[in-house]
């Protein structure tokens, strides 16, 4: 019976696709929102479904996000744009029902966006935390992978709420992307489990790109996290992405420092990751990621999957997880997800 | 010999992009914006960071507007090779993850005639059209010769 009603999930998911679709002859176009006339006023978003199968735990599948954007522009010097999500809205495992008593609202953006001059931008409320590539663009339709490699979240706190300076620097012929912030409240944090929240933070981001294919990027940042609000922790990150035609490889390293008696006092965490096209639509993804953990030895993993991606917009991914010392934070298994940008 | 190298090189490269751009009778782009502007040159990396909209205001406070043709045009596909080196569907990834942040591409005029009248009358619009196309209705900050770039 769960059977059947995973069928109608997938099916109805795909017709909605379809449906919006077709909707791009009258002005609307798949994965770039859609404009409230002249209000300024533009809506969006994406919706991630998935399915898992790790380990001995039951095989599951979830509407695992759904996201909306809501963003406003009117050619002043203010810009606002928040992001509300429903993570797990619908879901079903083996031997159970579909529900939607799992479902959460998160509030995962919300922001003033204030245009100080042409290097400087000042954002206000709560943004993604600007450590490394992935977190930034952690949305499922943008990246490669249903999972999620460990360094990009597990050492920091995903979001941070309060004040942060942006910009970019045009230096001859290249440019430098900067970001420093601070972070100095939590009200518009929800508690998530065991993810991390920063109690309070300051930071800064670098981008550099070397060339038109080539970025290198460095982070920073210093915070106390919830619950452990008397340690000092000090984190230090390098990505680089790198991309030749529709080949792209990405990885990221960081390394965290604490003085904190309830977690790892050093930590090093890191992914590579590469993508190779197959077909036109088909490609490769192969990804190697290790991390140091409290109270275990430092995990590995092994990811191999494939991503198809007819348009742009519209994502369809598999792929298996293997590794050793991986069971708490990356367990071996078997995933698959449907994602679209709306 | 170094010289015939060097030509020889330049040769190549436009008889790739007469090729890659069939029928593209164009020389030269202009970039044009509102005669009111107190800029009188734009560089490369500037008008890159324009149309990328990771700049999004000039020196002189006001809001770039920066448009652009359909991706079908001609002249678009030529300033985007130009500019990017990359064709315009290339680009679609890039544009995805902008949308994540709130961001959405140039606005699209359907010629260039309309992309003279809208610069010519908005304060801030930044757009390209052939040189030979320019008239006193707008002011030219930067020619962008297809050959030189590439």
């Amino acid at each position: 019976m769960p059977n059947i009603q995973l069928a109608w999930l997938i099916a109805l998911l795909t017709y909605s696709v379809q449906v919006l679709a077709d909707d791009s002859g009258s002005g609307y176009q798949l994965g770039r929102g859609y404009t409230l006339g002249d209000s300024g006023i533009h809506l969006g978003g994406y919706a991630n479904a998935q399915m898992h199968s790790q380990g001995p735990s039951p095989t599951g599948f979830s509407l695992e996000d759904l996201s909306l954007f809501v963003s406003w522009d009117n050619g002043s010097k203010l810009r606002y744009f928040s992001e509300t999500e429903v993570e797990d809205g619908l879901s079903i495992k083996e031997g159970q029902s579909l529900t939607t008593g799992l479902a959460k609202f998160r509030l995962e953006r919300l922001y003033l966006d204030y245009l100080v001059n042409d290097n400087v931008t000042l954002r206000t409320g709560k943004f993604l935390t600007p450590i490394g590539q992935w977190n930034l663009m952690h949305a499922s339709p943008l990246v490669w992978t249903s999972t999620r490699p460990v360094a990009t979240n597990n050492l920091f706190a995903e979001h941070a709420t309060g004040i942060m300076l942006q910009g970019v620097i045009p230096l001859s012929e290249r440019s430098i992307e900067y970001s420093v912030y601070s972070d100095y409240t939590s009200s518009l944090d929800p508690k998530r489990g065991d993810a991390p929240n920063f109690d309070n933070a300051q930071g800064l981001r670098l981008r550099y790109s070397l060339y038109d294919n080539l970025q290198i990027g460095f982070s920073y940042a210093d915070f106390a996290l919830m619950g452990d609000t008397n340690s000092r922790n000090h984190l230090t990150g390098l990505d680089l992405a790198w991309s030749y035609q529709r080949f792209a490889i990405n990885s990221e390293i960081v390394y965290r420092d604490s003085n904190s008696l309830s977690v790892s006092q050093h930590a090093w965490q890191g992914y590579i990751q590469g993508v190779s096209p197959l077909t036109e639509s088909l490609y490769a993804v192969g990804r190697y990621e290790f991390f140091d953990q409290a109270q275990q030895q430092t995990g590995e993993a092994e990811v191999l999957g494939l991503a198809y991606r007819p348009t742009p917009s519209l994502v369809m991914k598999v792929e298996y997880r293997l590794g050793k010392h991986n069971r708490q934070l990356a367990p071996d298994g078997l995933f698959a997800s449907f994602t679209v940008l709306f | 010999m170094r010289n015939l190298g060097t030509i020889l090189i330049r040769l190549i490269a436009v008889y790739l992009m007469c090729f890659s751009l069939p029928g593209l009778a164009v020389e030269s782009l202009a970039l044009v914006t509102h005669p009111s502007s107190n800029l009188n040159s734009l560089s490369l990396e500037t008008i890159k960071l324009v149309y990328l909209r990771k700049l999004m205001l000039a020196s002189d406070g006001s809001r770039w507007i920066p448009l652009n043709l359909p991706s079908t045009h001609e002249l678009r596909r030529a300033f985007s090779i130009s500019l990017f080196k990359k064709l315009p569907e290339e680009q679609e990834s890039y544009w995805n993850e902008q949308y994540f942040q709130g961001l959405t591409p140039p606005q699209v005029l359907a010629s260039e005639e309309a992309v003279l009248r809208f610069v010519a009358i908005t304060p801030g619009a930044l757009g390209y059209v052939q040189k030979h196309s320019v008239d006193d209705r707008v002011k030219v900050l930067q020619i962008i010769s297809i050959a030189d770039l590439n």
